[in-house]
């Protein structure tokens, strides 16, 4: 790595030295390193090595903050490991903060003491980012989001006939002209969003949420510019980048006069839009954000959809997208959306707020220099799997739904992985 | 293919240098024994679209290109349009979450 | 009083100054502005994360029962020296006796606690992975309590230890002020955030599975 410029030292202290609020100071204080997060983390557990335990995480962000934010760290540096922000140190930020967290949080939440530790590695992120040294590839995803909209950068033309198809292969199924998959279209009751690899490459989801639309005579639109619920800026913290593409979304649920965006099937993508698009933006929005399964609830509840348990045939399991469930609070949202369209449901080991992430989470899916990683530690995950005897796993995250098929391909799992929107839309009865 | 670099995914790190070979020995790898005509229609309007464009064609393209239906094309290549079939046509990794 | 009297409460005034600085830190950076539309509730779920999240279903504690046990009993033992440190400062004054039966009680129940913080001591030093986690200062801060421990327990067998006993409190308490020991404090305000955070998402207090 090239010699860090004082300017890029004083950029990333700054995150350091300029807290917002006291979450910064107290989880920077808080570690007392007694280790017993280490085997709450799936890179530790995969691969044993001790620079993969939480607290070293932890501790690589916490040794700056005392080098350069307390008066022992300034004194006496030896005494409390307080390093000094050097190319040494940025390398081995970038190895474990990028290259060996997917910041699912599990390690918060068995924690002896209560550190946010994801909350941390984001902090090392963004210092990270503010020194310009985001993994090129990750970086690449935030930039084809930022200039062209959607971070496949896919032409609007090619979007919208993708869109034009989708919507001739719903009108046969149903087969009625009306079935429809709307473009643009004002004053909706829902602005509904996409993972851009539904587009590109598995346009078949798209078309069971539309098919679930119908069904419920829902008033919906898609747009053909700002449909990308992803937000990797949440996963290179820039807050700056995340803030730009989080307006996307919040300018044309504006634009198109929707009374409410819904987010579609992506974890980070919820979050960033749900949780933390309003503090990107530094303010409250004047309209609700839901998930795509809070949406499926609400139409089960009442009643405006009908599904047939008896349809699927086989034994389901799910996993928990962690910005969802732990980070989200969807626990039961998710279970009774799934559990609403199938007869055999079966649990994961653990599942819940204390799942084990996919694997493929904190942007590892965009990164290819840990992809070695990514699969070692996808392990644990398709272990989970396999002894569950399910042979469907619905997973309501397009980015896991890929990272599962990796695992599905690579440990030989024999499972069809599919979203919550094409597991109802397949259990769904159409009634005309 | 000693000789031949890669990414940490497994996509070419150099495209330019995609020959019929590699395809070959990547797809084995993916465990595609044989390359059928199908799958090599589909390589080719990956390929042709890239050498065009500078990126993967849209599913709908390959689709309609290749007269496959969509189903047909994920079993032929199990990892996917992007991590199957466009690594063995020799593409860079896409962004986003592939 | 005695000279060392007055320098172990030198050195406690300096030692609570120092912590409610830090105290008084927190609360002026204050809470974190959150513009989400709030699922949950804040205050339930910081009364979950500072008491039953502790135990519910923690791995820190369930697959580690021998650490956690020890670190729970020497933290117990460190509260109960702290609390019989200003008790003895204060019988100065009140000059009242510890029954016998109870000054048994506590000298076999530091003995306990004393032993654990010296196990957890030679765990840091012996354990590969905790000994690349660890700093002079995590070292030095479970020898200093746990002898601060040792050194209650003899003060209470014997009187004779006065002197000695009072300069170590005070060596203790000012040391206090300059490493992980502050996590007297950032213990509670990071069990605050971790409860306001997942309780502003509705993920605590946790549902049950349905």
């Amino acid at each position: 790595m090239e010699k860090l410029s004082q300017e890029q030292i004083d950029k990333a202290l700054k995150i350091l030295k300029m807290p917002a609020d006291s979450k910064l100071v107290t989880h920077l204080n808080a570690c007392v390193h007694c280790g017993l997060c280490a085997d709450s983390c799936m890179y530790y557990k995969s691969m044993k090595e001790d620079k993969f335990i939480p607290a070293r995480k932890v501790e690589l962000v916490a040794s700056l903050y005392r080098r350069y934010c307390t008066l022992t760290g300034k004194i006496a540096p030896k005494l409390v490991n307080a390093r000094d922000l050097d190319e040494k140190m940025a390398e081995e930020m970038v190895d474990i903060l990028f290259g060996a967290c997917t910041l699912c949080g599990r390690c918060v939440k068995h924690c002896s003491i209560g550190v946010d530790i994801a909350y941390v590695v984001r902090i090392g992120r963004q210092m990270l980012a503010a020194m310009g040294l985001v993994p090129a590839t990750l970086q690449a995803t935030v930039d084809a989001a930022l200039t062209t909209g959607n971070n496949m950068a896919i032409p609007t033309e090619e979007f919208v006939d993708t869109i034009k198809w989708m919507e001739e292969e719903l009108i046969d199924e149903m087969q009625d002209e009306n079935a429809r998959i709307p473009l643009d279209e004002k004053d909706k009751n829902i602005l509904y969003t996409l993972n851009p690899r539904e587009p590109k490459f598995f346009p078949l989801s798209i078309s069971a949420m539309a098919k679930v639309f119908y069904a419920a005579k829902e008033s919906w639109t898609l747009s053909s510019t700002m449909y990308d619920v992803t937000n990797y800026g949440l996963f290179n913290c820039n807050d700056e980048e995340a803030g730009i593409i989080a307006r996307h979304l919040h300018d044309e649920v504006k634009i198109l006069n929707a009374k409410m965006l819904v987010l579609g099937e992506c974890g980070h993508g919820s979050r960033a839009n749900r949780w933390e698009g309003p503090n990107y933006l530094g303010m409250k929005y004047d309209f609700d954000m839901i998930t795509v399964a809070e949406l499926i609830n609400d139409y089960i509840r009442s009643g405006r959809i009908k599904l047939d348990k008896t349809i699927i045939k086989e034994r389901v399991t799910m996993h928990d997208p962690c910005h969802l469930v732990r980070n989200g609070g969807l626990l039961n949202e998710l279970r009774f959306a799934v559990k609403s369209a199938v007869n055999d449901f079966v649990e994961m080991n653990p599942h819940g707020n204390d799942n084990f992430c996919c694997g493929g989470g904190g942007g590892q899916l965009a990164m290819s220099e840990y992809n070695d990683r990514r699969i070692k530690i996808g392990e644990i995950k398709a272990e989970q799997i396999r002894k569950t005897g399910a042979t469907i796993v619905v997973t309501p995250c397009h980015n896991c739904v890929d990272q599962l098929m990796q695992l599905n391909h690579h440990y030989k799992l024999n499972v069809k992985i599919k979203s919550i929107g094409e597991i109802i839309a397949d259990a769904l009865v159409i009634e005309k | 293919m000693a000789q031949i670099e890669f990414d940490g995914d497994g996509f070419l790190v150099n495209p330019g240098i995609w020959n019929v070979d590699i395809a070959v020995e990547i797809a084995k790898e993916d465990g595609i024994q044989n390359l059928t005509e199908q799958h090599w229609s589909v390589i080719h309007v990956i390929r042709n679209n890239y050498l065009e464009k500078g990126m993967a064609p849209m599913i709908r393209v390959i689709c309609k290109e290749t007269n496959l239906k969509l189903r047909e094309i994920y079993e032929l290549f199990p990892l996917g349009p992007a991590r199957g079939a466009c690594r063995i046509a020799g593409l860079p990794k896409p962004d986003g979450c592939v | 009083m005695n000279w060392y009297h007055w320098i172990a409460l030198g050195a406690l005034a300096i030692c609570a100054l120092v912590l409610f600085a830090h105290f008084i830190r927190l609360i002026r950076l204050g809470n974190p502005t959150d513009y989400s539309k709030k699922s949950g509730s804040v205050a339930k779920g910081v009364a979950y994360s500072s008491t039953v999240a502790m135990i519910d279903h923690k791995e820190s504690a369930y697959l580690h029962i021998p650490t956690y046990f020890a670190g729970m009993v020497y933290h117990v033992g460190t509260f109960v020296s702290l609390f019989l440190f200003v008790f003895f400062l204060i019988n100065i004054a009140l000059e009242f006796t510890l029954p016998l039966w109870l000054k048994w009680i506590l000298i076999a129940g530091l003995s306990i606690s004393t032993l654990c913080g010296f196990v957890l001591f030679v765990k840091r030093l012996l354990v590969k992975n905790m000994r690349n986690l660890s700093n002079l200062d995590d070292y030095l801060s479970n020898l200093i309590v746990t002898f601060f421990q040792g050194m209650t327990i003899g003060y209470l067998l014997c009187p004779c230890v006065e002197a000695y006993y009072y300069i170590f409190v005070s060596i203790l308490l000012l040391y206090m002020t300059l490493g992980k020991l502050k996590h007297v404090v950032y213990f509670f305000a990071a069990r605050y955030h971790l409860g306001f955070f997942y309780g502003w998402r509705n993920t605590w207090p946790p549902k049950k599975v349905k």
